[in-house]
């Protein structure tokens, strides 16, 4: 045939996933059949023909997939495909193909994408993913994505509940009539505890106890709940963490609904929570190296769902907490019982839950009181242990040496107290520096009132303390967000190459200081950078406006650091934080710039709020 | 529209002085075209690979020919032939990449120009810098006519080279060299550049200039036939 002469063509088509994986005689079986069509910008729409799919392979040229009423799909370059979900589906395609740059297109006829579906499996599977892919971008899959779906998604409005001076009874008859395993108990409209059919098993029948029974008699009495605006994937991690099935569902100190385990096993599996229930199944730390190799690809799947940037951080927060107190277990089986009560602390971005992948780990012991020789030795082990196992998870050790194995940071809570105390009463620049990792720290195994008791005097120590406030504030200010003078970016320079904005700590970290210092201030509990921000709104004298608008500038900066991120793992080049602003649409650069400008008043105000005295 | 008319009349005449009937033929299949949008008429790129620039004195090597349907090229239906030549594909081996074997299997020049013609009839020739292609086919056919004291015939074709010129000289002032050049005008357009090089790939670059040129212009339903060809 003639056309084995185009070679060209073909030299191009045989690089190209999948077709890579074809034979050279189907290769050229399908250039063939292809049809060379060229768009410009000027026709705006690709016309496609919905009688005539085709498979549609961009050469050159920038294309947009958007749904009928213009939500962005898919943008589409060199070497990738549009078209291949109508001849999947065998629906009529309503999604529009915008041109968005002059290119060439090589069309290749449904009958010639069958054969080659036919012939070739990897060929045949490729396309399926895409579509797949293409289906969760389309958002009609996002209701079986259980790591950034909420638990608000799952459970009814409905709730079935009782008062708790009602009968057994009554009770059961209500459980049958709703046909439902569970009821809430509620006392003037507060969550007083849950019943269950296995409660009016063991504690009812077993018992032999008679209907008229009142249920606060047997019910289980102040239930762990779980808030309406949880992940669903933090729900189940919670009820195998305690092991339990039920979950009251609470929404401004009220309940409104019951979440089982059941209802969260209607919606699918899905690979964050296979990555922890395989993390908890581990006897070895070998075996949790295997299992911690799949964080990369979790991560790449997670950005490419378009998952929130902070609910990214969130889960990828969860899997370092599951591998922690899975290094904690197996260290144990090794060591034996801990001589004393602790509790392992995280710090920093793990304490705040918006961990980066390949973070360094920052920890510590705190423990109940002050050891002698031998718990000494047990700790120091216990530590070494978890963090040489974190560090060959993917968590590398911490530079600065911020280590449960360092015995610095292995003390007592009396020391830890004192310890606190120390660097609030005397703020010098490397106490401030300490500030910003150490006064984020959450509890991540252990004894919960030992850490709770840490909590609650440091922040009894930090509130309304001006002097501390203003040195936090001090610190925070010195670097600025950046804007210039003109209101453009100020973009750094490493030598004479020019890096680009650094996101991370001329945006987030400024952002996590603001609500450090805001929190700190204000007695919060919560570590979480958005957590915080939220829980100011209503504290006295905070402008509940600038505070969604952080938080929206948080989210937009965080998001946008994840997708640069992205793209850089996407080209192979080492990922970094800086993102150059000629690589932004100019919509994506206006926004950018509003979301640090944001930040730069949120910077002023609290020079304003704290520095105002001195 | 001086020279739309003026190509109309010559055609209309040109078949009827025709003596050779193939020819006749091609050139009255010519006449209703003309008058078609050029996204509606059937478009024939062509590329020819020759021993020299001399109408005259050097031969024709190879045809490349690829047809524009309805804006959209076919590569099933592109074809390639091979011609046979009088002595040596000399010089111009190195830069086609054919050598006196390959030249074998070719047909002779006469099978090749009715093959052409056939091809070439019903549909409106496209060619970069279309003279070139033109003068070698006119001549041959004329060397090739069995008839007496024959004419040279015009043949009439869109040359993608003088719309870029006319395109590019409302843009700038002057053109520099190269700029003509069949892969610097499509690199203007987006368009990949095919490295290799033969008749076909010619043709096929060629096909997919004119479609980028007509889309620029405003569309290949606005634009006439008679309105690009010279």
């Amino acid at each position: 045939m003639d056309s084995t002469e185009l070679q060209p063509i073909s030299n191009f088509i045989k690089t190209l996933p999948p077709f890579d994986q074809l034979s050279e005689q189907l290769i050229e079986q399908c250039c063939q059949a292809l049809t060379v069509v060229y768009y410009s910008k000027e026709e705006r729409l690709v016309h496609v023909d919905t009688n005539e799919p085709q498979l549609y392979i961009v050469r050159s040229g920038a294309f947009e997939v958007t749904t009928e009423k213009g939500e962005l799909i898919d943008r589409i370059g060199d070497g990738q495909y549009f078209g291949f979900s109508g001849m999947l589906s065998g629906e009529k395609i309503v999604n529009k193909v915008h041109i968005l740059d002059d290119g060439l297109i090589y069309q290749l006829p449904l009958e010639s994408f069958n054969k080659l579906r036919a012939a070739s499996r990897t060929f045949d599977r490729f396309f399926n993913q895409a579509f797949a892919k293409r289906l969760r971008h389309q958002g009609e899959l996002k209701s079986n994505n259980i790591s950034t779906s909420r638990i608000s998604s799952l459970i009814s409005e409905n709730m079935i509940s009782l008062s708790r001076d009602a009968t057994i009874q009554q009770a059961a008859i209500l459980m049958s009539e709703k046909r439902v395993s569970s009821l809430i108990i509620i006392d003037n409209e507060q969550l007083a505890g849950i019943l269950t059919d296995r409660d009016l098993r063991n504690r009812v029948l077993a018992k032999g106890l008679d209907g008229k029974t009142l249920i606060e008699e047997v019910m289980t009495k102040s239930p762990t709940t779980a808030p309406k605006d949880a992940l669903i994937f933090e729900a189940m991690l919670l009820m195998s963490e305690k092991n339990i099935h039920h979950l009251p569902i609470i929404e401004n100190n009220k309940p409104v609904s019951m979440l089982t385990s059941t209802d969260i096993m209607r919606s699918q599996s899905s690979q964050p929570l296979l990555l922890i229930g395989q993390i908890d199944r581990q006897t070895s730390v070998e075996d949790l190296i295997k299992v911690s190799n799949q964080l990369p690809s979790l991560l790449q799947n997670l950005i490419s769902s378009e998952a929130k940037a902070q609910e990214i951080g969130r889960i990828l927060t969860l899997v370092t907490d599951a591998l922690t107190r899975r290094l904690i277990f197996i260290a144990q089986q090794q060591l034996g019982e801990a001589p004393m009560k602790f509790c392992w602390l995280a710090f920093g971005s793990q304490a705040r839950q918006d961990q980066a992948a390949g973070a360094d780990q920052d920890n510590a012991l705190l423990l109940e009181k002050e050891g002698d020789s031998e718990s000494e030795h047990y700790f120091k082990q216990l530590a070494e242990l978890v963090c040489s196992g974190l560090d060959q998870c993917g968590f590398p050790y911490c530079p600065g040496n911020i280590m449960a194995q360092n015995p610095k940071l292995c003390c007592s809570l009396k020391q830890w107290q004192q310890q606190f105390t120390d660097w609030i009463n005397a703020p010098q620049p490397a106490a401030l520096l300490n500030a910003t990792i150490f006064f984020d720290m959450r509890s991540i195994y252990g004894e919960n009132n030992l850490f709770e008791k840490l909590q609650n005097s440091v922040l009894k120590q930090t509130k309304n303390n001006d002097i501390f406030l203003a040195a936090l504030t001090q610190n925070a200010t010195q670097q600025v967000a950046p804007l210039g003078f003109f209101k453009n970016f100020v973009v750094e320079r490493d030598g004479s190459e020019v890096k680009g904005i650094d996101l991370k700590h001329k945006g987030l970290a400024l952002i996590n200081d603001i609500a450090r210092i805001y929190a700190l201030a204000n007695g919060i509990k919560t570590v979480n950078t958005r957590q915080r921000l939220s829980a100011l709104i209503g504290h006295q004298g905070i402008n509940p406006e600038d505070i969604n608008n952080l938080l929206d500038a948080a989210e937009f900066i965080a998001h946008k650091r994840l997708v640069n991120q992205g793209e850089q793992y996407e080209q192979g080049i080492p990922l970094s934080n800086y993102l150059k602003p000629s690589n932004l649409t100019s919509l994506a650069q206006h926004h950018l710039k509003d979301a640090f400008k944001v930040l730069h008043d949120s910077q002023t105000g609290i020079k304003l709020k704290f520095l105002r005295h001195f | 529209m001086l020279s739309r008319w003026f190509i109309k009349t010559h055609l209309q005449y040109q078949s009827r002085q025709c003596k050779d009937e193939q020819i006749r033929k091609y050139q009255q299949a010519q006449l209703p075209l003309l008058n078609l949008p050029i996204k509606e008429a059937p478009l024939l790129a062509l590329d020819l690979e020759m021993t020299g620039l001399d109408p005259k004195s050097d031969q024709i090597i190879s045809i490349g020919l690829i047809p524009i349907i309805n804006g959209q090229i076919k590569l099933n239906q592109g074809r390639h032939k091979l011609i046979k030549i009088a002595g040596s594909v000399g010089q111009s081996a190195t830069i086609h990449g054919l050598v006196d074997a390959d030249l074998q299997l070719a047909l002779s020049l006469d099978e090749a120009l009715q093959w052409l013609l056939k091809e070439a009839t019903g549909r409106v020739l496209v060619a970069h810098h279309a003279p070139l292609d033109m003068s070698f086919i006119e001549q041959a056919l004329l060397q090739q006519s069995e008839h007496a004291n024959s004419k040279k015939c015009r043949l009439y074709a869109i040359d993608t080279l003088k719309i870029e010129h006319q395109r590019l000289l409302r843009k700038q002032p002057m053109i520099k060299e190269g700029e003509l050049r069949l892969n610097s005008c499509r690199s203007r357009y987006n368009l990949p550049s095919y490295d290799a090089h033969n008749a076909l790939v010619d043709a096929l670059s060629c096909a997919e200039l004119l479609m980028a040129q007509v889309s620029k212009m405003g569309g290949g339903d606005k634009i006439k036939v008679s309105e690009l060809l010279s």
